[in-house]
């Protein structure tokens, strides 16, 4: 259809005035959208917002009996429990923020259909309504932290707003990729479902880089190379480019445990001056991550610009 | 921008849409994965085509045309929610972002929360709504049920929170799609009261409505679309009669098309039948107490015809009859005896239409004076509709006089309760 290069639409009244006030306008609405999600989210649920603290808990509860009590197992890092929570609060995050947004368009199907407004809004207000439970959850998180154990809050806390903002953006990334094709392939939902269970495993949830390279440390160092498969130092470099992972880390080391190494030292191998353990040593894996969070929110943010203009269309 | 470009506020050029519709519904990964390489099916459907015209800045514009032919498609495009495939949209200032009332209304909210949603949406701040809030809810006489869930409310209370709050918007132009079909009658004015008050203020208003009445009474001018092209652009009362017409000469058989029984000798034919305004104009949508007047063209066809009777009787749409009032016509013609191929026009004024709301029509028979017999019978020879703009209840409007006096009457007693008879 050649025809559709013709296709041009004006731009409203160029006057200063009515630019600024479309932009109020717009971060009015977004803001309103996400506090109504926010409401309806926990609507005729008899605990209503609870629900989204008492989750996380109790998934809590399940990983910690399992690895903890039952298999024993530990990542040798310091406060394994508090770790395991903020992990799986900031994977709840993840989870429920890509797979709600990305429905964002495909469930306001008439709110499209009859009124004009960039339709990236609402993707931002589905994120937003999940951000707001998440701040909530990392606030108590770090209550109880300071109560159950003495934690040192020093500088590097400031360190939580920038990982904040980069867990963020790659959520809002997918969530535009998501949500741009959710709308004509429902497809995405279910291939996503399984993406999300590769991703848990794949972002340290239930135990940090640092575990996993003293397994390797381990490993060699009673000789059982055997167990080191040629494929294994392989995959966890592909766990240090994995945003979530560096994320979480950086999130428990900012938060929880000053002492624990920033993604960074464990990824140039500066840890081994501190723990003594098998160093991933890949500094050119270091830019990774950010780069993977710039690149998801481009391929996510064209992908939506191209397919938002036929959204009326097809749905 | 040239004076010219700022007294205009839409231009539309050329402007064409289609739309591909899937003649295989599984639009799935799957299915674009196997089925890649064979072309996709599609059948392509022109919902407009070469569409070009101009609306300067204060204009009422009415887009009227049957279902499909592409009315909502260009407004859609005017506001932005459907992108041209070809031609050009200029549209200066600001636009309304609604198409349909209660947009972003919903049920699990209640009304102050939507007020806000929905509020946010029409372009209206939150300071904005603070102070606007008592006046919306008044003026949608919903001050108990503030704080109710929408999905408890009545679908007359939804609608009219979703008016009240509709017509804040600051919109310099607004689009309105079928915004008349949800109403009741009281509901309809209400708008025809803010439709003048936009009229007043100035403001480009485009309307797309299936109600030819409205049209001829608010809109300036009146666009008709068929099967996505431009037919009819002009004065309202002209596009919209152009438009019956086209809708009374359609071959298909649609619903549209007035289903006319007819029977008779035809000795004397009836030639034509329409329902006129006080101006003379074509109109089939009197209003109750307002002037109407149907006007009959007849011809004699045979010799042998010297004095007949004209019946014109109002019915109701399931065929009771509620008026009959009879001509007979040589009295007030020189018809003389047997003018074969003699014809004329024979009219029915009603000065004060007595009756109220709803679908009506008009039969006429042309019958022997002597002999009774049917000359000409047309059942349903014009449809119409009356407006109530009192929105009341019932059929007739009587013309009744009240009075109260002080006078006392006796007492009267009635049975509680009908007892039913077995």
């Amino acid at each position: 259809m050649s025809a559709i290069a013709d296709a041009q639409l004006d731009a409203l009244a160029a006057a200063p005035g009515p630019q600024l006030n479309t932009f109020r306008h717009y971060r009015h609405l977004t803001l309103e959208l996400a506090i109504s999600q926010f409401k309806l989210r926990y609507t005729q649920s008899v605990l209503g917002y609870f629900w989204s603290l008492l989750k996380p808990a109790m998934i809590f509860a399940i990983t910690y009996v399992i690895f903890v009590d039952l298999f024993d197992i530990k990542d040798g890092t310091q406060f394994y429990g508090i770790q395991l929570l903020l992990g799986i609060v900031v994977w709840t995050f993840f989870a429920e923020c890509t797979a709600s947004s990305m429905q964002a368009i495909a469930s306001n199907a008439a709110l499209i259909r009859k009124a004009y407004f960039p339709r990236s809004i609402l993707v931002i207000a589905a994120s937003m309504s999940s951000l707001f439970t998440f701040l909530i959850n990392l606030t108590i998180v770090f209550v109880i932290a300071m109560a159950l154990h003495q934690i040192d809050i020093g500088l590097q806390i400031l360190a939580v707003i920038p990982l904040l903002l980069e867990l963020y953006i790659l959520a809002l990334g997918i969530a535009l990729f998501l949500s741009a094709l959710f709308v004509q392939f429902h497809d995405v939902g279910h291939l996503w479902d399984v993406l999300m269970q590769l991703l848990f495993y794949g972002s340290g949830v239930m135990f940090s880089l640092t575990y996993v390279l003293q397994r390797l440390h381990l490993a060699e160092a009673i000789g059982q190379t055997k167990y080191i498969a040629p494929h294994y130092v392989w995959i966890v470099q592909l766990m240090a480019c994995n945003p979530i992972m560096q994320t979480i880390e950086d999130l428990r080391h900012a938060l929880l445990t000053p002492q624990a190494p920033w993604t960074e030292l464990v990824v140039t191998g500066h840890m081994v001056a501190v723990h003594q353990l098998h160093p991933l040593d890949a500094p050119w894996l270091l830019p990774v991550p950010f780069l993977a969070v710039a690149v998801v929110l481009t391929v996510g943010a064209l992908t939506f610009r191209a397919r938002a203009r036929s959204f009326a269309e097809n749905l | 921008m040239t004076v010219t470009d700022r007294e205009l506020a839409i231009r539309v050029e050329q402007l064409s849409k289609r739309f591909r519709i899937p003649l295989d519904r599984s639009s799935t990964l799957k299915h674009r994965l196997t089925h890649w390489r064979s072309a996709s099916r599609y059948r392509i459907l022109e919902a407009l085509l070469d569409v070009s015209f101009e609306v300067p800045a204060g204009q009422f514009i009415g887009i009227i045309g049957h279902n499909g032919s592409g009315k909502s498609t260009l407004l859609k495009i005017l506001a932005r929610i459907y992108r041209p495939d070809a031609g050009r949209v200029a549209i200066e200032g600001k636009v309304s972002p609604f198409l349909e009332l209660g947009v972003g209304f919903n049920p699990e909210l209640t009304a102050r929360e939507n007020i806000f949603l929905s509020g946010a949406i029409l372009g209206l701040g939150r300071g904005e709504l603070h102070r606007l809030f008592d006046e919306i809810i008044g003026f949608a006489e919903l001050e108990q049920f503030v704080d109710h869930k929408l999905k408890n409310f009545s679908s007359g209370m939804e609608v009219r929170l979703a008016f009240s709050l509709a017509i804040q918007a600051h919109a310099e132009i607004l689009m309105m799609d079928e915004v008349l079909a949800v109403g009741d009658a009281s509901f309809q004015q209400k708008c025809f009261d803010i439709f003048n008050r936009y009229k007043r203020e100035g403001r480009t208003v485009v309307l797309v409505t299936h109600e030819l009445s409205a049209v001829n009474k608010y809109c300036d001018r009146a666009l008709l679309l068929d099967h996505g092209r431009l037919t009819g652009d002009g004065l309202a009362a002209d596009v919209t009669a152009q438009y019956r017409r086209a809708i009374g000469l359609a071959a298909d058989g649609s619903a549209l098309a007035p289903e006319v029984e007819r029977w008779g000798s035809r000795d004397v034919v009836i030639t034509g039948a329409r329902m006129l305004d006080e101006r003379g104009m074509e109109d089939t949508n009197p209003l109750t107490g307002g002037f109407t007047r149907v006007e009959l063209g007849y011809q004699i066809q045979n010799d042998g015809v010297a004095d007949f009777i004209c019946v014109v009787s109002l019915v109701r749409g399931d065929g009771l009859v509620l008026s009959e009032a009879r001509l007979p016509v040589s009295q007030y013609a020189q018809v003389g005896t047997s003018q074969r191929g003699v014809g004329g026009t024979i009219r029915y004024d009603i000065p004060q239409v007595p009756l109220l709301d709803g679908a009506y029509s008009v039969n006429v028979e042309l019958q022997g004076r002597r002999d009774g017999a049917t000359y000409d019978h047309l059942n349903h020879a014009i449809r119409f509709r009356v407006i109530d703009k009192g929105g009341r209840h019932g059929m007739i409007e009587p013309g009744g006089v009240w009075s109260v006096a002080a006078s006392e009457l006796p007492v009267m007693s009635w049975p509680d309760r009908l007892t039913p008879t077995t």
